[in-house]
Order: structure tokens, then C-alpha cells, then sequence
């Protein structure tokens, strides 16, 4: 090693290092001890006598049959909002790549939710679902019956359109895909006598993949960190609130074992039995990807 | 040419109703904001009124709230938008071993699930008499965050090599270089990080301080999830427009920096995605 490189390596190190000890203090040690604690008998305020009891915690997660329906509920309303905020935002920024007048101004607007504070947005979807809200009042003006949005039937469906109604983060990563594509792509294949939805499936879809595999990779992990939006469409609302069944997420499960019984090395071990779920898809799209996320010859573009 | 008219059209149609879909809950949102009292929700209002806001801020301490938001969205941007400048210019511009290493973890750390993090540092922050303090909020600022470092690595990639060599060979210390190079050129990116970071911190950043601070201390993100607003004669009558009052003038400083700065977010947003 030269002096230049020993002494650009050091700099390297002096200047990364508040990064580093802020990383091993704030982020490593804390996710380390609460692994620890999740093998434990801690309720929050025995320090003095924290005692080890092994798998215990981890075999109550799986014998806890709310956390095994929480977990249920929270794949179903996950993949469907994965589902959903990828084929609504990429659909979306296929419109919006046309030649409009004000598409700034569409664009903006339809971006707009997805910034809005989740507290402002779980309010305010909370009054619309309201049955003398505004969605029934539409409902019955084209002459159907009003609906129970909030209750037992369709508060899945209501929490996914609450969820839905932000993907405009999506429409904007979809639409610099989409700008990223060359039109000659399409004028080669317009000569050759390829009609438009065929130029979607054959050039569009494929050259999107990997913008695809990317908001695929940060829904799935957001998906099942969804919370705060199903609390607050609960009849008694809160951060504590408790959903009814069909939209009892697994997070929430959690925050009510932590907060509201004091079940803090349980709640970490369903943390991380959450945590390594999501470690473990993200790995499977991950491997899975080489089959389908399609990569320009020499290059290797996303994630 | 009538056939491409007619689809045209369509797509016109199809591209206003979303923006209805849209926009349509913020617009109802206000509406029944002006409002008056104990009237029913309304898609119109016909005798707009002002009382509801007074309302709001008269029936809880709302500007304690506001300014408990301000204080926490201050140190959450003002911090790390200057302190991950060093880390990222040490990524983007410096050799060293491990900083393969490194770089993987600043970006596994974006993905690790927060409350992962949160809830142990909860029990430590207790132990360390460091709740109801803003310290966690100022520690972890001053390390940087992973996602500013990596938003100012990928812009800091893109700026012309020749440029701080050629201050080298003048005799600038990397330091220097930082300083009287980088930052100035930097201000589009630092607005990125900003606007972001303030939009995190002023929507997004409401279970930390339910965890870490007094109920006093609570930013509006947190304080309005948690109460609603009363009669205090008859805390069972629900005053629902003084609360979408309190909900307007919570996102009206997210709407203005939108409005303000939506090139520099969306910016940020592709760069997060399509060039790494």
C-alpha cells in the first residue's frame, strides 16, 4: 500500500467515523440487545433479574393463535397492497407517459397522497368510510345500497383503498423508468408491424423489470410494517387502537403485547420472527429475480 | 383521425377522473372544515366559517404541538442534511478497505424495519435517563442518515473527478475540498435530502416520539392520532370539524413545501430508485 492510499484510506475512516460509532451505538447494539431480551423473561422493568429461558418466547409466537391470525392478515392485506400499488402506479405512469397537456400539474396531483401524513390520511379515510359518509352518500346517488365500510365485511377492502390511494410514490419511479426507455425501441418495432399492446408486453414490460423488482423489494417490506393505518380506522382510534379482525395486522398484535401488556421480550421475539420473514422473501425475489427482472447486456441497472 | 380523437378523449377523461380520486378527500376534508358545528358532514359548505380553526387552537394547547413539530422536524433535517455530507464524500470519492463492506450496510440499514431498532433502544433510552429528551433524535443526526448519504454518494459520483484533483494539486485538503467545492455545488441535492427529511419527520415521525417523549413534548403527527377534539361541557359530543380544522393546518406546511419544491422530492425519488 502507498503512502497516498494509506492516507486516503485514513481520511476514508475519519471522515465515515461518527456515521460508524452512530451505526454500532443506534442501530447495531440496540438490534443486537433486543435479540438478546427476546430470549429473556423482561417485562420492562425487572432489570435486575432478567433471566435467559431460551426458545420459550419464539414457541409462544407459534402457539399464539392471535399472532398466527395477525400474521394471516397481515400477508393477505400485504401482497394484496404489493398487488394492487404496483399494477395501479405502474398503469398509471403508462398513461402519464403520453404527450398531455399539464401532465406536471396530473402528476403532481396524483403524487400528492402518498406525502400526506399517514395520521391526516387514516382521519380522514375514517370519515369518508363513515356510514353517513361521503362514500355512501355516492353509493346511494347511483343507486346502490349503502355499504358498511368499516365493518367486518369490508374493512379489508376499505383499509386496501385507503392504502391504494397513496401509490403516487410508485408513479413517479415507474414514470423515470418508463422516460428511460429509448423510442427507437418502439419506431423499430412499429416498422416491423408490432400493434401497441404487443410493443407493451414485448418492450415496455420487459425493460421495466427491474424498476419493477425494486418497488417489489420496499413493498413487501412495507407492506407488513402497515399499522398505524388500521388503528386509526378503529372504532376507538389512536395509536393504540385495536382494529376489528379482518384488518388485526401483525404489528399491531405486537405493539398491544408491548405497550398494552407489557410483554416486551415476547413482542421482540415477534419482531424478529417478523424481521426474518421479511428477511427471507426479500432474499427469495432476490434469487428469484435472475429469471425474470430482465438486465441491458453489460450492465446492471436497479435494486 | 376521428378514431385517435375519440381515444384521446378517453384518456382525458380517464386522466380527470383519477385526479377527482385524488384529490377529492383533501378537498372534503376542508369543506368541512368551514363548516359550521353540529351540522353533518357536507360535500359543499354553504355558510363557510372560520370558528372551527379558533376552535382548534382554543380547545387543545395546538401551537405547544405545532411547536414541538418545528422543534423535532429542525433537528431532523438540520442535522444529518450536513452531516452525512462527510460519509458520502468518503464513499463516493475515497479508497479504503472494507468500504465494499461498509456501503452494504448503509444500504441494509435502509431496509431494516425500524421498530426492529426502536423498541430495544426504548428500554435503553430508559436505562440511559435519556427519554423525554431529544437526544435520540440528536445522536442519530449527527451520525448522518443512510438515506442522505446515499442520495449525496450518487449525486457526489457525478461530479467531474479533474475538479478536486485539480484543487489537490493547488494544495487542498480534502476538508477543503469538501467545503469550498462540494457544498456549493451541492445546494439542489441538499434541498432534496431537506424536503424529504422535513416530510419523514413532520408526517412520517410519530411512533418514536410516542415511545421516547413526554405527552407535552408530542409533535401533531403523534397528538392528533391520539385524541379528539371535545366539548368540554359534554366530552361525548365528537366536534368533528374543529378536528379536520386541526388536520388542515397540520398539512398545510407539507402542501407549501410540495408546492415549493416538488422538482427537488421527485428528484430525490428517482435517485433512490433507477441509478444505483
Amino acid at each position: 500500500m502507498g503512502k497516498a492510499e494509506r492516507r486516503e484510506s485514513r481520511e476514508f475512516y475519519m471522515l465515515t467515523f461518527p456515521w460508524l460509532v452512530v451505526f454500532l451505538l443506534m442501530s447495531l447494539y440496540p438490534m443486537l440487545y433486543g435479540l438478546y431480551l427476546s430470549f429473556t423473561n423482561f417485562a420492562g422493568f425487572n432489570y435486575e433479574n432478567v433471566r435467559y429461558v431460551g426458545l420459550r418466547n419464539y414457541n409462544n409466537v407459534f402457539l399464539d393463535s392471535d399472532a398466527m391470525f395477525a400474521l394471516g392478515r397481515s400477508f393477505y392485506i400485504g401482497s394484496l397492497n404489493v398487488l394492487f400499488s404496483t399494477v395501479f402506479g405502474f398503469l398509471i405512469a403508462v398513461l402519464l407517459n403520453n404527450k398531455f397537456k399539464a401532465i406536471g400539474f396530473f402528476r403532481s396531483l396524483y403524487y400528492l397522497p402518498a406525502i400526506l401524513p399517514i395520521t391526516a390520511v387514516g382521519l380522514m379515510w375514517k370519515q369518508l368510510f363513515a356510514t353517513n359518509g361521503v362514500l355512501n352518500d355516492f353509493l346511494s346517488w347511483i343507486g346502490f345500497q349503502p355499504i358498511n365500510w368499516l365493518g367486518y365485511d369490508h374493512a379489508a377492502m376499505s383499509l386496501l383503498i385507503l392504502l391504494s390511494w397513496g401509490c403516487g410514490g410508485g408513479i413517479i419511479i415507474y414514470l423515470a423508468g418508463l422516460k428511460g426507455i429509448s423510442p427507437e425501441l418502439y419506431e423499430a418495432a412499429a416498422i416491423d408491424g408490432a400493434g401497441a399492446f404487443r410493443r407493451f408486453r414485448l418492450i415496455t414490460i420487459p425493460l421495466m423489470t427491474p424498476v419493477i423488482f425494486f418497488n417489489l423489494v420496499f413493498g413487501i417490506i412495507g407492506s407488513l410494517q402497515i399499522f398505524a393505518q388500521a388503528t386509526l380506522l378503529s372504532s376507538n382510534g389512536g395509536l393504540m387502537g385495536v382494529p376489528i379482525r379482518p384488518i388485526y395486522l401483525y404489528l399491531v398484535h405486537t405493539f398491544q403485547q408491548i405497550f398494552m401488556f407489557q410483554r416486551y421480550a415476547y413482542g421482540l421475539a415477534l419482531l424478529w420472527v417478523l424481521f426474518i420473514i421479511t428477511i427471507l422473501l426479500t432474499l427469495i425475489v432476490f434469487g428469484t429475480s435472475r429469471l425474470w427482472v430482465h438486465y441491458e447486456s453489460g450492465e446492471r441497472k436497479g435494486g | 383521425m376521428t378514431q385517435h380523437l375519440a381515444t384521446r378523449f378517453t384518456l382525458y377523461g380517464v386522466l380527470l377522473a383519477l385526479a377527482l380520486v385524488f384529490s377529492f378527500p383533501l378537498y372534503w376534508m376542508a369543506a368541512n372544515s368551514l363548516q359550521p358545528l353540529f351540522t353533518g358532514m357536507t360535500w359543499f359548505p354553504e355558510r363557510p366559517t372560520l370558528a372551527n380553526y379558533r376552535l382548534a387552537f382554543t380547545l387543545q394547547p395546538y401551537w405547544m404541538f405545532f411547536r414541538n413539530s418545528c422543534l423535532l422536524a429542525l433537528i431532523s433535517v438540520g442535522i444529518p442534511i450536513i452531516t452525512s455530507f462527510f460519509s458520502a464524500f468518503a464513499f463516493a470519492r475515497l479508497k479504503a478497505r472494507f468500504k465494499g463492506v461498509l456501503f452494504m450496510v448503509i444500504l441494509a440499514t435502509m431496509m431494516i424495519p425500524p421498530t426492529v431498532t426502536q423498541i430495544p433502544q426504548l428500554v435503553l433510552f430508559k436505562q440511559y435517563g435519556l427519554l423525554g429528551t431529544y437526544w435520540p433524535w440528536i445522536i442519530s443526526g449527527l451520525g448522518g442518515s443512510p438515506f442522505i448519504i446515499f442520495l449525496y454518494r450518487q449525486f457526489f459520483m457525478n461530479v467531474p473527478r479533474e475538479l478536486d484533483e485539480a484543487a489537490r494539486i493547488d494544495g487542498c485538503s480534502t476538508f477543503a475540498i469538501i467545503w469550498r467545492i462540494y457544498m456549493p455545488i451541492s445546494i439542489p441535492v441538499v434541498a432534496t435530502a431537506a424536503i424529504m427529511s422535513f416530510n419523514a419527520s413532520w408526517g412520517g415521525d410519530y411512533l418514536a416520539p410516542f415511545m421516547f417523549l413526554q405527552e407535552r413534548q408530542y409533535p401533531l403527527s403523534t397528538q392528533l392520532m391520539q385524541v379528539g377534539y371535545i366539548l368540554p361541557s359534554s366530552p361525548n359530543v365528537d366536534l368533528f370539524q374543529v378536528k379536520q380544522a386541526a388536520l388542515l393546518v397540520f398539512v398545510l406546511p407539507i402542501l407549501v413545501v410540495f408546492l415549493f419544491g416538488q422538482r427537488f422530492l421527485i428528484s430525490g425519488i428517482m435517485t433512490g430508485s433507477i441509478k444505483s
